[in-house]
């Protein structure tokens, strides 16, 4: 049995999280560009509609004492974020016509 | 709340008024050569680069005594040292170790006690005295009060650290930088500053190419139709005419129109609702009177163009600043920050996450027209640039980099024949 990564009242997005909950911009953006359309679509899907409880979750832990699997939805939020101008702006993984994000270097996290 | 009254109805006139205002501009093409000419690029290290105030960091950065910078200026031919002394004060030296000059730090910031070379082991103290020179019995007549690192003008604005290269500056910080600091005073920067996002890249492009794209408005409409594709354009403002300008002597002020119909993505609407965005439509007058000058209810943010390379982009709620470092002619080291409260909770962090990759992806739009202009900039098919009343503030750039670096002037004097500056 495969450990759980999300706290309980989560379950439905377990299938996310190994993917998805990442610490990092680079690695959220790197993800997202190496997915199809489908498993970005997928994952926009699944976690859009929760978004309000998962706030509400979120929001009764401090920012900066999260425990380790409210800390990984948290990630999973800020991969929303990172694919909804695929999903809703550009309708595919990159920016249309856009610059190389591997150029683009993040110096935050 | 603001009232909504005379909403931007600077914006929607079509009426030219703003060259208008602006006569000594002129109203005619402008040239390329700036953009292309290795010799004006030269001009530029030394009559702009060496000679005025430069940014190069926040103090939040280097927040305690040991904390330091590096800043490399490889155009200029130098690394800039700023590091915060005992006596809390900020100082900038040039990177180079008394001895035989090698680059005394390597890395780019961190904190320490004192600053050792990798060379020979030569040591300066946070106030750039030499302390220590290993075998110092073998040299001759060393006098080490006079062997500390060569100071660099610095000083604070707004929490921004400026330096200067100029031995002997020609002005403050504060006479440099005149009105339009005097605008953004008691903008909430310290609050603001408390969570900064940064990016930085190497483009292919002059370094005023970069500047031009982000002094105008006129391309958001076509650039960026897929990812603002209503943020700061509307049916009556289809081109996102600008609600005010200010030109300064080197300085330059947008006030940049914000659709408050904007119709908001899902999960953009989302962002809303857990913190604040640039467009919102519950805009608050708690800013300083320099903000948004005309109190525009339409108002989505200030492009503030500090000259030379400087941009401070402030909105209710969040700004972002560029640096443009030249490298060469035709190469770009840019650094790109965005800068939000304090998250309080996941909802507002989840908030600014969202304004963030919104940000970078916009500029990701931006960024390939940039290189895609400089790889035929040099093919000779245009001697110049078409301007309108709306992308005043590159003319009024041209203008001012003109007077800094004579280029046309002299070219003049010479009694060459070529392009002539409208400038």
């Amino acid at each position: 049995m495969s450990e759980r990564l999300l706290p309980e009242s989560f379950h439905d997005l377990e299938p996310f999280a190994a993917a998805w909950s990442l610490a990092t911009e680079k690695e959220r953006n790197r993800k997202r560009l190496a997915s199809t359309m489908t498993e970005v679509q997928e994952f926009y899907n699944a976690i859009l509609p929760r978004m309000e409880a998962v706030i509400a979750y979120l929001n009764q832990f401090p920012l900066d004492a999260m425990p380790a699997d409210a800390q990984r939805l948290l990630y999973l939020t800020f991969s929303l974020a990172e694919v909804s101008t695929a999903v809703e702006l550009f309708k595919q993984p990159s920016v249309v016509d856009g610059y190389d994000a591997a150029r683009f270097v993040p110096i935050h996290k | 709340m603001a009232a909504v009254a005379t909403s931007h109805i600077n914006a929607v006139s079509n009426k030219k008024i703003w060259h208008a205002q602006y006569p000594e501009l002129g109203t005619g093409p402008v040239p390329i050569e700036p953009y292309i000419s290795q010799e004006y690029f030269a001009l530029e290290q030394e009559r702009i680069f060496r000679k005025v105030w430069l940014n190069v960091g926040r103090e939040e950065e280097i927040p305690k005594p040991g904390d330091y910078l590096v800043k490399d200026l490889p155009a200029c031919g130098t690394s800039i040292l700023i590091v915060r002394g005992k006596d809390g004060r900020v100082r900038a030296f040039h990177n180079v170790c008394s001895h035989r000059s090698n680059k005394l730090v390597w890395n780019q910031g961190g904190s320490c006690q004192m600053f050792a070379c990798k060379f020979h082991g030569w040591t300066y103290g946070l106030e750039g005295q030499l302390t220590f020179v290993p075998d110092e019995e073998s040299f001759f007549d060393l006098k080490k009060g006079e062997l500390g690192l060569t100071a660099v003008a610095a000083d604070v604005w707004e929490g921004f650290i400026f330096i200067n290269l100029d031995p002997q500056p020609q002005e403050s910080l504060r006479e440099y930088l005149g009105e339009i600091g005097e605008t953004l005073k008691g903008y909430p920067f310290a609050t603001y500053s408390a969570t900064c996002y940064a990016w930085t890249t190497e483009l292919r492009a002059n370094w005023k190419i970069l500047k031009d794209a982000f002094q105008e408005a006129y391309h958001v409409a076509f650039l960026h139709k897929r990812s603002i594709p209503d943020s700061f354009t509307s049916k009556s403002n289809p081109f996102a005419h600008g609600v005010d300008y200010k030109l300064y002597p080197r300085h330059r002020k947008m006030a940049v129109y914000g659709n408050m119909e904007h119709r908001p993505t899902p999960v953009e609407k989302m962002a809303f609702q857990f913190g604040s965005l640039i467009i919102r439509n519950d805009y608050s007058s708690t800013l300083p009177p320099g903000v948004n000058p005309t109190r525009d209810p339409s108002w989505a943010l200030d492009l503030n163009v500090i000259f030379p390379n400087f941009f401070v982009d402030v909105s209710d709620g969040t700004y972002f600043t560029y640096n443009m470092w030249p490298l060469a002619v035709d190469r770009t080291l840019w650094e790109v920050r965005t800068y939000y409260p304090k998250a309080k909770d996941a909802g507002q962090r989840f908030s600014q996450e969202y304004s963030k990759v919104i940000f970078r992806d916009v500029i990701m739009e931006d960024c390939s027209t940039l290189e895609q202009t400089q790889s035929v900039l040099a093919s000779g098919a245009k001697t110049h640039f078409v301007l309108q009343d709306q992308e005043l503030l590159i003319r009024h750039d041209q203008k001012v980099h003109e007077e800094f670096v004579g280029f046309y002037k002299n070219k003049n004097k010479r009694g060459k024949k070529g392009v002539t500056a409208n400038v």
